[in-house]
């Protein structure tokens, strides 16, 4: 057990990394924290929409979408996988709806064949490619992603200024339009994801609002899949806006306190990985899974509490009042 | 590049427009493809005896529960525990450093148990809905396991330790002890299902019932969760935890496709899921060592492709070519219908009319009316000499039906159901098709066999369609019918 | 001296000569039922004698459905106990019938008519145990009475809603229970089947068995039944339907409703 954990040295695991490191953990926690909040902050209208596993969905779905675009373009040039991946995002979406409407399955099988059968599909092409020695996408990377290597990559460079890592600079902008796009509709992403029915009799279109909001959503994870792959992308689609609505009821809250989970648990995934020398993405999602933890507790314990000890007379006495109340006006 | 790959691309041709330089490269090695193949199925090696069997078995298990997941909802369920049992295979892993099959089992089980439960959980203590949960298990055990796998990496022996196959499944990798415990986990589970068929069916059909009378239904829930676990857990090393979900879920799918029996679906999905292993490692035996996983849920995802398409009942073909012979029968009965206002508006004189005469009355082409008739030639209804058109006397009845059910429909709307006579027409047209013998003789009935309809046309009579099709009907005007 | 042995020798006598009489179908003393901290039942009383038709009525939200639910120990109470031919719910559970609402399954479930019907007799198997013939022939009896055996080997989601309710109907006739529990029987049902279901009712009834039936429709609800229990969040009144079915009660039912939303509409004017 002490080869797997090893000693806790406050040295190296706090101070170090932002001494003698300190570039490398920057790029690498300015990646982390702008995927998660960019995810997070979609995700926010996800669990709003009841389609948190949507997102799993297209999640995995990009996979075949970025192989698929590789076989066709030969090339991996951002744009190009960035093409295939939105376009597999919304054949995912598509298939689904497909199942779902053409025969009695019911959404939820739906969206875990579609998904699978496609996921199987993008493994099963990279690894003929794989054997075939024309591709090398390692199989982990796409599930767990490789933010170590995102400040090795040649910096991208404007106007003779050299900015930073490519993939940070595009996760950045991901999020400011993201930040963006939320600022200016608001009001319609609320009243779509809150009440579709109303929104349409207030003459808003719910389905374009549907598919913008899978589009973002496509976007913002194809972004961050070369960083933390397809499944942790999906913990940082769900964590953070768990964690904001454990702590707030009013969205505007909500949003911000996304954001500030996506920093912690990108600040404190680093050190953990550092400790505890494993994955960087896993112990960011290991991060923001306890902090979700750390607020849901208290409730926790409150519900059990609630069961064992018998309610206070109070309480019940309050029960009476509300009753009487409402029948005696 | 070798077979399996080629057919890999052939499984996805429709996105890829560029197999040919795959093609060229297959041809090389394609004596390779057939050795293989004839290898697999003398069932000589050993570790090819394993894998199959195991292949076989984990189809089984994951059918048996599939059905399960799929008629209670609880498909992403399925997918959640299949990623949260990772963590668990690690520290069975680290138990003591091999890939101990008991030990493993034991964590990852526990590993499942305890994501089952963190669902629940998080369910009742928290406003967060069931997708919320589900997600929030998969993805932070999820976490918790790549954590430690890459931590198991910096250990001594930590890179041999084939953990790796963990991720996308390698059936070739089962060994004796793997294929006994996967004996015993599916010999347990149909057992179970079958001994307590009664209870589950009757748990995940109507719980709150179910509960009426007395049964544990929480008891059979987790039981179940437990049975669900052994399965994923079966099945990790030969699928994959990423893709057992689909394992689960895909043949159970399209056995709940094909049947509307549960017992029979259970038998189904079990068959299906048999296939989708064998298939699946038969190409990963075939391309040496490719991932199992992909290929087996490959192979699933065709069986539930042809039972969403051909599905005798639900298929979208069958209900597509249903859906086309109804409106083709639609059509030939408008045009008896139209061929049986021409005679009467010629007041039965004559026996046949002409094609123009029909053209005329329902306003389109010659041809059009031309391509009409040749339908009810083909099916027996009319005769055709150059530009006469006769009823065969099965014409000449069906066109009286036809005529006698619109008719009797329109009076029925105005009289019952009290609705103005020029609102009738419509809904006339469209019913006049579905009305059967027996709701015909209701209507009679109710309507007292009257003759009128409300525009003042005779309603032809069962005497009619017998008389054949030169009489007249006779004008009976005490008739109940009419507008009120 | 004299009225106080009196009293004793009454007493005795009581215990002595008047055969213990069968408990009532169904006692419920002050049941509460919560969720979330919030009583959707309060404080319930009741005494169903046997043999009556009972209806439960009230408005939307009166837990009326979470009142048959909380008989049967399908939802937790709160504080309360109910007693069921004078023990417990789970000592006499396969003394009760359950019709549960016609949206709380799936109808697209892979069962045939008949597979629903014997889940009827479920219930007096023991576990592991396969229906035997004599339950089949039973469940085929109780399909004749709603008049559904030609369906019987029909899925049950090419059903129309009424033949759906007289699925479930004759399941509940399957278990051959003394008291039945029936959430809105009536919902979604054509009129024919309405008035099969009221006549079958009736027939039950006159069996001697107990019936408490959830009912939405106030017009019919006092033709259908001979007793009624109106409530809201509370029992308000119960009664032989002629004593209680007046206006001033109705009144007192559907009343108290109204004020609540009004009062819920005045608290959101005073937020904004």
């Amino acid at each position: 057990m002490q080869e797997l954990i090893p000693a806790f040295d406050w040295h190296s695991v706090i101070v170090e990394p932002w001494t003698r490191d300190f570039v490398f953990t920057g790029w690498i926690v300015l990646m982390g924290f702008f995927a998660t909040a960019a995810c997070g902050l979609i995700g926010n209208y996800l669990l709003l929409r009841r389609m948190a596993l949507v997102g799993d969905a297209i999640s995995h779905s990009i996979l075949p979408g970025l192989v698929v675009a590789f076989m066709i373009f030969k090339t991996n040039a951002t744009w190009v996988m960035f093409a295939g991946a939105f376009a597999a995002g919304i054949v995912t979406v598509l298939l689904i709806e497909f199942i779902h409407k053409q025969s009695r399955i019911k959404p939820d099988a739906a969206i875990c064949i579609a998904f699978t059968i496609l996921f199987a599909i993008g493994v099963a092409l990279m690894s003929g490619l794989a054997q075939s020695g024309s591709i090398h996408i390692d199989a982990d990377c796409v599930l767990y992603g490789e933010i170590a290597f995102v400040p090795l990559e040649p910096p991208a460079v404007w106007r003779g200024i050299e900015l930073g890592p490519p993939s940070v600079i595009r996760m950045g902008l991901v999020l400011l339009a993201t930040l963006a796009a939320i600022a200016v509709f608001y009001k319609e992403l609320l009243i779509t994801s809150f009440d579709a029915a109303l929104a349409k009799s207030l003459g808003m279109r719910a389905g374009f609002w549907h598919y913008a909001l899978m589009g973002a959503l496509t976007t913002a994870v194809v972004s961050a899949f070369e960083a933390v792959g397809a499944i942790l992308a999906v913990a940082m689609l769900i964590v953070p806006p768990m964690f904001a609505a454990q702590l707030s009821n009013r969205l505007p809250m909500r949003l911000a306190l996304t954001v500030l989970h996506a920093a912690l648990s990108a600040l404190i995934g680093v050190h953990l990985s550092v400790w505890l020398q494993c994955s960087t993405a896993g112990a960011m999602v290991v991060a923001a899974a306890a902090l979700f933890t750390a607020v849901w507790i208290p409730s926790l314990i409150s519900q059990a509490a609630r069961r064992w000890i018998r309610p206070a007379p109070e309480e019940t006495l309050s029960w009476a009042a509300t009753s009487e109340n409402a029948l005696k006006e | 590049m070798n077979r399996p790959a080629l057919l890999v691309l052939c499984v996805a041709a429709a996105l890829i427009p560029e197999t040919a330089s795959a093609a060229r490269i297959s041809e090389i090695t394609e004596t390779q493809f057939w050795d293989q193949a004839v290898r697999f199925f003398s069932f000589q090696d050993p570790a090819l005896r394993f894998a199959l069997s195991g292949s076989l078995l984990l189809g089984i298990c994951c059918g048996l529960m599939g059905a399960f997941l799929v008629v209670r909802k609880l498909a992403l369920m399925g997918d959640a525990l299949s990623h949260a049992v990772l963590p668990g295979v690690a520290l069975g892993f680290l138990w003591n450093m091999t890939k101990d099959p008991v030990a493993i089992f034991i964590g990852a089980t526990l590993a499942g148990l305890l994501g089952a439960g963190t669902v629940r959980w998080l369910q009742n203590t928290t406003k967060h809905k069931e997708d919320a949960a589900l997600g929030f298990v998969l993805a932070s055990f999820f976490g918790v396991g790549i954590c430690l796998f890459t931590m198991i990496q910096n250990l001594p022996g930590g890179k041999q330790s084939g953990l790796e196959q963990f991720m996308f499944g390698q059936a070739s990798a089962l060994g004796r002890d793997d294929v006994i415990l996967l004996l015993i986990i599916t010999i347990f589970i149909a057992g179970t299902v079958l001994i307590f068929f009664k209870e589950f069916l009757l748990t995940s059909f109507d719980a709150g019932f179910a509960r009426s009378t007395g049964l544990r239904v929480q008891l059979f829930h987790y039981g179940l969760m437990l049975m669900l676990a052994f399965a994923i857990v079966a099945s990790l090393q030969a699928v994959g935890v990423v893709l057992v979900s689909a394992m689960l879920v895909i043949p159970a799918a399209a056995a709940y496709l094909l049947t509307d029996r549960f017992g029979l679906m259970l038998v189904l999905a079990a068959a299906f899921g048999m296939i989708s292993g064998g298939v699946g490692s038969f190409f990963s035996f075939v391309g040496r060592n490719l991932p199992t996983g992909p290929f087996m849920v490959l192979a699933a995802g065709l069986v539930f492709a042809l039972a969403l398409g051909f599905g005798p009942r639900h298929g979208i073909v069958s209900r597509w070519w249903r859906h086309r012979c109804r409106k083709s029968r639609i059509r030939r009965e408008n045009t008896l219908k139209s061929i049986y206002h021409v005679l009467e508006a010629n007041d039965f004189h004559s026996e046949s009319i002409s094609l123009h005469e029909l053209a005329e009355r329902r306003h389109e082409t010659l041809e059009d009316a031309r391509g009409q008739i040749r339908a009810l030639r083909r099916e027996g209804l009319a005769t055709v000499y150059g530009d006469d058109v006769n009823l065969t006397p099965p014409g000449w009845q069906r066109a009286c039906e036809i005529v006698r059910n619109h008719r009797l429909w329109e009076l029925y709307l105005t009289n019952a159901a009290d609705m103005p006579a020029d609102h009738v027409h419509d809904d006339a047209e469209e019913t006049e098709h579905l009305l059967g013998e027996e709701t015909v003789r209701k209507l009679e009935r109710r309507l007292n066999y009257a003759r009128l309809d409300p525009h003042g046309k005779l309603i032809p009579g069962v005497e009619d369609i017998r008389r054949g099709r030169t009489t007249k009907p006779a004008p009976r005007a005490t008739g109940y019918g009419g507008p009120r | 001296m004299y009225a106080r042995h009196n009293c004793i020798l009454r007493k005795l006598r009581h215990t002595a000569v008047v055969p213990p009489a069968e408990p009532s179908p169904l006692e419920i003393h002050d049941l509460t039922v919560a969720y979330h901290k919030k009583p959707v039942l309060y404080g319930i009383d009741l005494h169903a004698p046997a043999g009556s038709l009972i209806g439960i009525i009230g408005p939307n939200g009166a837990g009326k459905s979470t009142l048959i639910k909380a008989v049967m120990g399908l939802l937790p109470a709160a504080s309360g106990w109910v007693k069921i031919f004078g023990k417990s719910f789970q000592e006499n559970c396969h003394r009760v019938g359950y019709v549960p609402q016609r949206e709380s399954v799936d109808w697209d479930f892979p069962v045939s008519v008949m597979d629903v019907v014997l889940m009827g007799r479920y219930g007096r198997l023991r576990l592991a145990q396969r229906p035997t013939k004599s339950d089949k022939a039973i469940a085929r009896e109780c399909l004749e009475k709603v008049h559904m055996l030609p369906f019987a080997n029909r899925q049950i989601g090419n059903l129309s809603g009424g033949q759906q309710q007289r699925v479930f109907l004759a399941r509940a006739l399957a278990q051959e229970s003394d008291l039945y529990l029936m959430d809105e029987p009536f919902v979604g049902v054509d009129a024919a089947t309405e008035s099969a279901i009221i006549t079958l009712l009736r027939e039950l009834k006159d069996a001697g068995k107990t019936l408490l039936v959830v009912h939405h429709d106030l017009a019919t609800a006092r033709q259908y039944f001979d007793m009624l229990l109106l409530m809201n969040m509370r029992l308000v009144a119960f009664g032989p339907t002629q004593e209680v079915f007046t206006s001033e009660i109705l009144q007192t039912t559907y009343g108290g409703r109204l004020t609540i939303l009004s009062d819920v509409v005045q608290a959101l004017d005073s937020q904004l």
